[in-house]
């Protein structure tokens, strides 16, 4: 119990909170651009237009061809080294880079899920749809939108969970999240050097986490199982 | 058949032709340390030309890349930046007139982040080699450093010398000084990522022993740590009869910030702030006051 309540327990706690604070940003902002971004992109992969829809499916190969520690690293560095542009100097500019490189991603994987929701959705709803008169528009967002939401929860509660431990690949260029703060008392950080121990008790913030989420995604789908 | 291979082959041209002008977003698979094309090269010398120090001084900070290193970089109570390094730095980024700002970075990037111009110095006990050398522009010496050999203590007795350690597994910071060191002693070595995680290696036995710096030893085992059971035995170097190490500041290569670091350096030790700076944060036996 003394453990809980000692000097270096508090500022353990205190270092953690501060870089998980910087996990939920980038968890946040990433399903804040990706979501939307990978709609785009999956008509983008289903559009009529061919050049169209091999460029975009081009993109999707590579962002998930490639390993998402390397586009971050090749996100920040690159451009400067180029000089193409310089992200703005100090901890924001790191954030910024990051957040870029985990929407773009992101939203080449959702958007694979979103194609296939969409096409999963029975050619006779559209077909009645046209039946009815509706225009294309109208058949998308009031017929195929709603039952393509309800098929694609389990597969984005998936990779929504995979984001939240994700996240941690953002150390690679220093940005101060969770896991870096637990292994910076390895080394020192705030007086205390050589503890092990506050690493491996980030494990209890990612479970905390992804156990809040499971439930909320899980609710979710209950709530659009009325179909059945 | 003919059509698939054509369709094929568009697609293919489609793709490159994006990575070429679509800019970041499609460049993951590019070497960062490939040739650039001849458009950018046309533009690097006159870039090169420009003056380092100008540059810092317009933006009116000096960046400095960092690392949590205690006892040259590490925060106070308060979230401030202190250590020898750190208030050699702020006295630094003063004299040219403008602010230093500390970002830590990953160890691994550090040329990286130079050359990108995320940080403008790296200033965290950097032991000067070749390939720091070849990278960056390094300032004069300011620091001396050994490494030393990292055991458990109830086996401390067996490893007093260099003839003890034949047959030992070392785990070593892959790229350190001390993986230089451990290989010269013909030691099988097991690089890993930081020289944290060397600790962890013989803490956890999957290790024999470990190099790392002396002045990070100091502070990352004994008593009060996790590796209580860990102590340090043989300077290595002294053991092989070599130099000490040295640090230096890292400047971005062909830099005229090294030359004013050194004017500025020289000032310290004659007017005996340098002397003061090192003997607050315990390294006056450490640094070269020449």
């Amino acid at each position: 119990m003394d453990f809980f309540t000692s000097e270096t327990f508090q500022t353990v706690l205190a270092a953690l909170n501060s870089g998980f604070l910087k996990t939920l940003e980038l968890f946040f902002i990433t399903l804040l651009g990706a979501l939307p971004l990978g709609l785009v992109i999956s008509f983008g992969s289903m559009s009529r237009f061919l050049p169209l829809r091999w460029v975009t499916r081009t993109v999707v190969w590579i962002i998930r061809g490639t390993p998402l520690v390397l586009q971050i690293i090749a996100l920040f560095y690159v451009p400067g080294m180029q000089k193409w542009f310089n992200w703005p100097s100090g901890e924001s500019g790191r954030m910024i880079a990051v957040c870029v490189a985990f929407v773009i991603n992101y939203s080449c994987y959702f958007s694979e899920i979103y194609r296939g929701g969409i096409q999963g959705v029975p050619k006779g709803q559209q077909e009645a749809g046209l039946v009815l008169g509706m225009t294309k528009r109208q058949i998308f967002f009031q017929i195929t939108l709603l039952q393509m939401i309800k098929r694609i929860v389990p597969p984005m509660s998936n990779e929504i969970i995979t984001l939240v431990k994700d996240t941690s690949l953002a150390r690679v260029i220093a940005l101060q999240e969770v896991i870096w703060m637990g292994e910076s008392f390895m080394k020192g950080n705030h007086g205390i050097a050589g503890l092990t121990w506050p690493l491996f008790f980030t494990a209890v913030y990612y479970l905390i986490f992804s156990g809040i989420v499971t439930v909320l995604l899980s609710r979710l789908e209950k709530k659009l199982a009325f179909f059945q | 058949m003919n059509k698939k291979l054509l369709s094929l082959a568009l697609a293919g041209a489609l793709g490159l032709s994006l990575t070429a002008c679509g800019g970041t977003a499609s460049t993951p698979s590019t070497n960062p340390s490939s040739a650039p094309s001849g458009a950018q090269e046309s533009a690097a010398p006159s870039e090169n030309q420009e003056s380092d120090l100008q540059y810092v001084k317009d933006k009116g900070t000096l960046v400095v890349g960092i690392t949590n290193f205690e006892p040259m970089d590490y925060q106070d109570a308060d979230g401030n930046w202190i250590g020898f390094d750190a208030d050699m730095a702020k006295a630094f980024a003063e004299s040219l007139g403008v602010t230093a700002e500390f970002v830590e970075i990953n160890w691994d990037y550090k040329v990286m982040e130079l050359d990108a111009k995320n940080i403008d110095c790296v200033w965290n006990g950097m032991t000067i080699n070749d390939e720091v050398k070849a990278a960056m522009s390094v300032s004069n010496p300011y620091c001396l450093n050994a490494q030393v050999l990292v055991v458990p203590a109830d086996k401390a007795e067996d490893f007093d010398s260099v003839d003890a350690l034949e047959g030992l597994t070392v785990a070593v910071e892959s790229g350190s000084a001390g993986e230089d060191a451990a290989q010269a002693l013909g030691l099988s070595t097991v690089p890993v990522q930081k020289q944290a995680d060397t600790l962890m290696e013989v803490a956890a036995g999957t290790s024999d022993a470990a190099v790392i710096d002396l002045l990070m030893a100091g502070a990352m085992i004994g008593e009060g740590t996790s590796y209580a059971d860990l102590t340090y035995t043989l300077n290595l170097n002294e053991a092989q009869g070599l130099e000490s190490e040295e640090y230096g500041v890292g400047f971005r290569a062909g830099s005229d910030l090294t030359e004013a670091y050194n004017d500025f350096w020289a000032g310290c030790v004659a007017d005996g702030s340098a002397l003061e700076t090192a003997t607050t944060y315990g390294v006056q036996e450490s640094v070269i006051l020449e």
